[in-house]
């Protein structure tokens, strides 16, 4: 095991060289630029692709031209180019072809601040591209270290639902420096529990099978009977339909290979809830750093707390949320998102403390947990935040 | 609770980000767990430069540094924004850069870093003197450590910035 001060751009890098991917297509946009740069250098080292994209649009269209030519392939952007993936993102989900996605989110909407961390693309995560009727699977590393193995994780996932798996990070992952263990062969990855699926090409002839059936091996242009890989809707063939009959069945296809499968991606980290306590703090990402010792400090205060942080987003976890408590979801943004999906998801009484730009305080979570320990109702005012 | 927060603020060019770099190598060297959050105005020298480092024998929950144990001044800027949160530390200020300090509650300490820095000859190396500074007030980390650390972050100029650092660790 090699052991570094990195930061979470360069252990993406890491990741993405571990997991086999050899083709990146990106634009530089702050927080993420490290990766693209990081990748220039390693992946010529590793007899891989680099390619430095036009734009946003561009690099997210090389991606799919890379897969479908059968490499592994990721590009990095920030919220500014995540927006701009919306049509080739949805040809990668239609066609189903496997790659991944890193957003570092900073604040926003549009360019925001560019060295700020923001968690604005919760949703836009969820519904990446137009014309509905599918799912998407999205992880969220907290630290640099698992900025590393989700990276793996996400290619892991997108060989075997053959779909694009959005990385959504955020500028203090990203950008923030901490100890990284790396592994120096596949047997020490494997010790950290991780799993590297190699790319394997479908033989045909069907390629988009009715079923929920996942660990098909997407199309490999010129290697097999010829599916169109177009951006219409296919047949189970793989060739271009007008049929509303097929229409269904991949549409179908596409929701029930992820929820029924949803064993494998179902990812979170429980913090002192073994005891039910009443107030539970809920987030994702960076804020779960601050909210793991605010709570630990709460508990030393004898307060009844605990914290579930999210490690995957997309397909939301309803059943974390089954317990009946207070729920206090903390975000890097003030008009709150992952709120709305714990309040959609849970039975008990919600609330919302959002900062925009900055992380919360340890102290000013205690302050919070506090007052709802005593039924008190978190005032935007004294809060600086918005009461959602 | 072995937790240590170390502030390290100053202006762009001075080097804030290599020092907090190199002490959180040697932390990790020292097999310690070490993390750091940069924040810096979007100029490139002379803008407002902030390092917080967090040490600490367990894994790091919050990577923010909120009463930091040592904060390091390399601007009266730096030292107006930040002494506020430090009354319970140790304060390191170089006096040619923060010529007014504040309330004598908080444990001052005079590091002539630019001083050291020049009579050696290497007045780019300011930060390593204080990194040498820092170390003696934290302790936590060995010698050898910090070596490795400073030889693998800056490999061209180890030599000169060990003297920088040993002169630090003197004063």
């Amino acid at each position: 095991m090699r052991k570094l001060f990195e930061t979470g751009n360069a252990a993406i890098t890491e990741g993405a060289v571990a997991a086999g991917c050899n083709l990146f297509a990106g634009y530089p946009i702050t927080p993420a630029t490290e990766i693209a740069e990081n990748m220039s250098r390693r992946l010529p080292q590793t007899g891989g692709f680099y390619v430095q994209a036009e734009d946003e649009t561009a690099s997210l269209h090389i991606c799919i031209g890379g897969a479908l030519g059968g490499l592994k392939a990721m590009t990095a952007t920030s919220g500014p180019g995540y927006v701009l993936f919306a049509d080739p993102y949805g040809w990668a989900i239609g066609s189903e072809i496997p790659l991944v996605i890193v957003n570092s989110q900073r604040v926003g909407p549009i360019s925001g601040i560019t060295g700020a961390p923001g968690q604005g693309e919760f949703y836009l995560s969820r519904y990446p591209t137009h014309g509905g009727n599918f799912e998407t699977i999205v992880l969220a590393p907290n630290s640099v270290q698992e900025a590393f193995s989700m990276t793996v994780e996400a290619f892991y996932l997108a060989e075997r639902f053959r779909t694009p798996v959005t990385l959504l990070a955020d500028q203090l992952v990203t950008d923030g420096w901490a100890s990284l263990s790396l592994p120096e062969n596949e047997t020490e990855l494997n010790e950290m529990g991780l799993k590297v699926v190699p790319r394997s090409i479908h033989p045909g002839p069907i390629f988009y099978p009715p079923t929920d059936e996942i660990d098909v091996p997407p199309v490999v242009l010129g290697q097999n009977t010829g599916g169109a890989c177009s951006d219409w809707t296919p047949t189970e063939e793989g060739y271009d339909t007008e049929d509303i009959e097929d229409q269904m069945k991949h549409a179908n296809r596409l929701i029930g290979k992820i929820l029924s499968h949803r064993d494998l991606i179902d990812r979170h980290e429980s913090i002192y809830m073994d005891d039910d306590p009443e107030i539970v703090l809920v987030s994702y990402g960076s804020p779960s750093r601050v909210i793991g010792s605010a709570v630990k400090r709460a508990r030393e205060a004898g307060m009844s707390v605990g914290c579930i942080r999210l490690k995957s987003l997309w397909p939301f976890q309803d059943k974390l949320f089954e317990r009946r408590a207070v729920y206090l979801a903390v975000e890097l943004n003030v008009d709150g998102q992952l709120v709305r999906e714990v309040a959609r998801a849970s039975r008990g009484e919600v609330h919302f403390l959002g900062k925009c730009g900055e992380l919360p305080r340890v102290s000013e979570l205690i302050e919070a947990v506090d007052c709802l320990c005593d039924g008190c109702e978190l005032k935007s005012k004294k809060w600086e935040t918005v009461v959602w | 609770m072995t937790r240590k927060e170390i502030l390290i603020s100053g202006f762009g060019g001075q080097g804030i980000v290599t020092a907090g770099r190199i002490l959180g190598h040697a932390s990790t060297l020292q097999g310690l767990s070490a993390a750091m959050l940069v924040s810096h105005g979007t100029e490139t020298r002379g803008g407002y430069v902030r390092s917080q480092v967090v040490i600490s024998e367990e894994a790091i929950d919050s990577p923010i540094v909120e009463k930091p144990n040592i904060f390091c001044a390399m601007s009266q800027a730096a030292y107006n924004r930040f002494f506020g949160i430090s009354r319970n530390g140790v304060i390191l200020y170089d006096p040619d850069l923060v010529k007014r300090i504040g309330p004598p509650s908080p444990t001052y300490l005079a590091i002539h870093a630019g001083a050291a820095a020049r009579e050696l000859g290497i007045p780019m190396s300011a930060n390593m003197v204080m990194l040498g500074a820092i170390l003696r007030t934290l302790g936590m980390i060995s010698d050898e450590c910090m070596k490795d650390a400073i030889a693998a972050i800056s490999p061209r100029f180890t030599e000169l910035n060990l003297m920088a650092f040993e002169a630090g660790y003197r004063t």
